[in-house]
């Protein structure tokens, strides 16, 4: 199984330096002539004029909370899918009543208006 | 030395170097960065036990989802590192002081008793059609049910307290019903007012 | 001369023979990539050109044919900007991290029977793990950029890509439980026999929901808001010039076709025939070939380019709405349909 991800293990670390040679490629052949004006972050011709890593809303947040609950279920809906025919009506049932308990926490996060972008 | 132990001994330096970054370096995104690699890391070494289908989703859940959760926090967070740093010297001793009673029983754990080479044999190889995924499908959903549904039931807590902890509505939003908009009548908006002309006196 | 050769092969350390003989195998992967990414450009200039009645590039070349390779080395000709208070190692690191992934996922797409170059057993989890890495390139590079308009544009395509992964997760699942394995070769030659054992017939919607969050993923119109020139100007990658705008470019690309390779292995049988065995015995020059992977994959770029001509950009609450509140659900309810024919009804081949 391990002779398996030789081969990927390789594609990344040519992937890796294929994107480093390719910065490289753009910083050798490119010219390099800084001034204050070019390097000045873009802000629709006003000068810039505070720290542009604000606070944002809190919203993002739960998405991203939300996003990990649901890549557990994901990740339990894998092996499920692939074994389904070996577990048998057991397994079948089970993980009904595992998408029946976070059908109701999904009601409950509708209901909520959580997945409401106002 | 083989490339199996070379690549081990690799992974296994980076996951060190990278958790060592992590509480080391000033600022808190590349610290979370560095979390990203020891992740990355510790799922390559996983995936030398053999443990396909988890070394995957270590990946999968905890660089694709948990950190990018982290990241957002310790960017919407106005941390102040001066401050946070100011305790470090007082604390050093103390913290000091349990990190080598960890070591000291670790190295005591596994030194002894059921750990070692020669009470953990290599297994024996896997077929080359074995699937490391259905094979833990096979027990997940019959053997371990019971722990399974639980962790149903800890994910629905998670749902409701994150709603309940971070649900704000915004009194400043405006937004339009279109259905309403399209329901309007005549009616509900122009009154026509009947009235004679005036005269100029 | 083939003598000398082999013998000087046969005398290199076995280690050396591996890696060399993969470092080959990932150059002929890479460089097509990298040409129909470079092409893909050119198609849809040209094809967006024709939707609306213009005729797209035609200086450089004929036809307009060598534009591509133009830009490419214009790209190369130009400065790297990094402003000011930006994080620079972050900065040059971010477009690096977006391309990566979106090359590595290449490694174990099957594009025929035999050809690919690794046949891990969980190929669509790694797969499904590394596009959700590609998220980072958009994060880092909106933070380190330092300026606003990167930073809201990053922020607003990093929800929603989110979004759309749980929906995409959960289209797979179906499939999966179609073909009873996570490995493609598996997947794909669980279709063979025709095209009526495609699994797009059966899972039409978890089809539709795949495709359409694979627009999504790749932040393309009409769920572009995170680069809407008209609101963000371009999004996470504003501050990027020259090659490492040119990275960021060549990801998204990249992963656009990852994901019709992705659903031509997956719903519409990878490389095998769409005609039946008894066809292909009278005429078997229409017999299972990569041609047949590369028809199919070209066929969904066209619709990639085609929706972008048609529909108008969506708004950003109603592209929240669409993936939570349509796709979940429409993903949910079709794993239930599945489960229920193969466990309850007499229906269960149709879902094989």
């Amino acid at each position: 199984m391990l002779n398996n991800y030789v081969p990927i293990l390789i594609f990344m670390a040519v992937a890796l330096i294929m994107g480093v040679a390719m910065v490289v490629i753009g910083r050798v052949l490119g010219p390099h002539r800084p001034d204050t004006e070019k390097n000045s972050p873009y802000e629709c011709g006003f000068e810039a004029f505070e720290d542009s890593r604000m606070k944002f809303d809190v919203r993002y947040y739960l998405v991203a909370i939300l996003f990990i609950i649901f890549d557990l279920e994901i990740a339990f809906l894998f092996p499920w899918a692939v074994a389904l025919s070996e577990v048998g009506m057991l397994g079948f049932v089970a993980m009904m009543l595992f998408l029946g308990i976070l059908v109701v926490g999904f009601i409950y996060e509708w209901k909520k208006g959580a997945l409401e972008w106002e | 030395m083989d490339f199996k132990q070379l690549a081990f001994y690799f992974f296994a330096a980076v996951l060190v170097f990278a958790a060592s970054m992590v509480i080391t370096v000033r600022n808190p995104v590349r610290a979370a960065l560095f979390l990203v690699l020891a992740f990355f890391s510790a799922a390559a070494v996983w995936m030398q036990l053999h443990a396909e289908f988890l070394s995957i989703t270590l990946v999968l859940v905890y660089v694709g989802a948990v950190m990018v959760l982290f990241l957002f926090v310790v960017m919407m967070l106005d941390i102040n590192l001066v401050r946070l740093r100011e305790g470090f010297g007082e604390y050093l001793p103390i913290g000091g002081l349990v990190a080598v009673l960890l070591v000291l029983e670790m190295a005591i754990v596994l030194g002894s008793g059921p750990f070692g080479i020669e009470q953990m044999p290599e297994p024996a190889p896997l077929p080359a059609d074995y699937s490391n995924t259905r094979a833990l499908g096979r027990v997940l959903y019959t053997q371990y049910l019971y722990p399974f549904e639980i962790a149903a039931l800890i994910l629905l807590v998670a749902i409701v307290a994150a709603i309940a902890l971070t649900m704000r509505r915004r009194k400043d939003s405006k937004y339009q019903n279109p259905g309403k908009q399209i329901q309007v009548q005549r009616g509900d908006r122009v009154r026509l007012v009947k009235m004679r002309a005036e005269k100029k006196s | 001369m083939t003598e000398t050769l082999l013998g000087f092969w046969l005398a290199l350390p076995s280690w050396l023979q591996i890696l060399l003989a993969n470092l080959v195998k990932i150059v002929i992967i890479v460089l097509p990539v990298v040409l129909a990414v470079a092409y893909l450009t050119y198609a849809e200039r040209k094809i967006i050109g024709y939707m609306q009645v213009r005729v797209g590039p035609n200086r450089v070349g004929p036809r307009g044919w060598l534009q591509p390779i133009m830009d490419a080395v214009k790209l190369m000709f130009k400065e790297i900007i990094v402003p000011t208070n930006a994080n620079r190692f972050l900065f040059i690191g971010a477009p690096i991290l977006a391309f990566a992934p979106a090359m590595v996922a290449w490694a174990v797409i099957p594009f025929s029977d035999t050809l690919w170059l690794t046949n891990i057993d969980a190929g669509l989890l790694f797969i499904l793990a590394l596009t959700s890495m590609g998220v980072y390139g958009v994060i880092i590079a909106g933070w380190a950029s330092n300026s606003k308009y990167a930073f809201l544009g990053s922020l607003r395509s990093a929800a929603q890509i989110v979004a759309y992964e749980i929906a995409m997760g959960f289209a797979l699942v179906g499939v999966l439980m179609a073909a009873g394995s996570l490995n493609l070769r598996e997947i794909a030659l669980a279709q063979a026999g025709g095209a009526h054992h495609w699994y797009i017939l059966p899972l039409f919607p978890l089809f539709l929901v795949y495709f359409i969050s694979g627009v999504a993923e790749t932040n393309r119109a009409p769920f572009d808001v995170a680069e809407g020139e008209s609101e963000i100007v371009a999004g996470f990658h504003v501050e990027y010039s020259g090659m490492a705008f040119a990275l960021f470019f060549l990801g998204e690309y990249a992963n656009m076709i990852l994901i019709g390779a992705l659903a031509a292995v997956m719903f519409l049988g990878g490389w095998t025939t769409p005609f039946t065995p008894a066809v292909v015995a009278s005429l078997p020059w229409l017999g299972d070939g990569i041609h047949w992977f590369l028809i199919k994959v070209s066929f969904l770029m066209f619709c990639f380019l085609w929706f972008r001509a048609t529909f108008p950009r969506y708004r950003y609450d109603q592209i929240m709405r669409l993936g939570w509140k349509v796709f979940i659900p429409v993903t949910l309810v079709w794993i239930v349909v599945i489960g229920v024919a193969k466990f309850l009804t007499p229906w269960g081949y149709l879902f094989h």
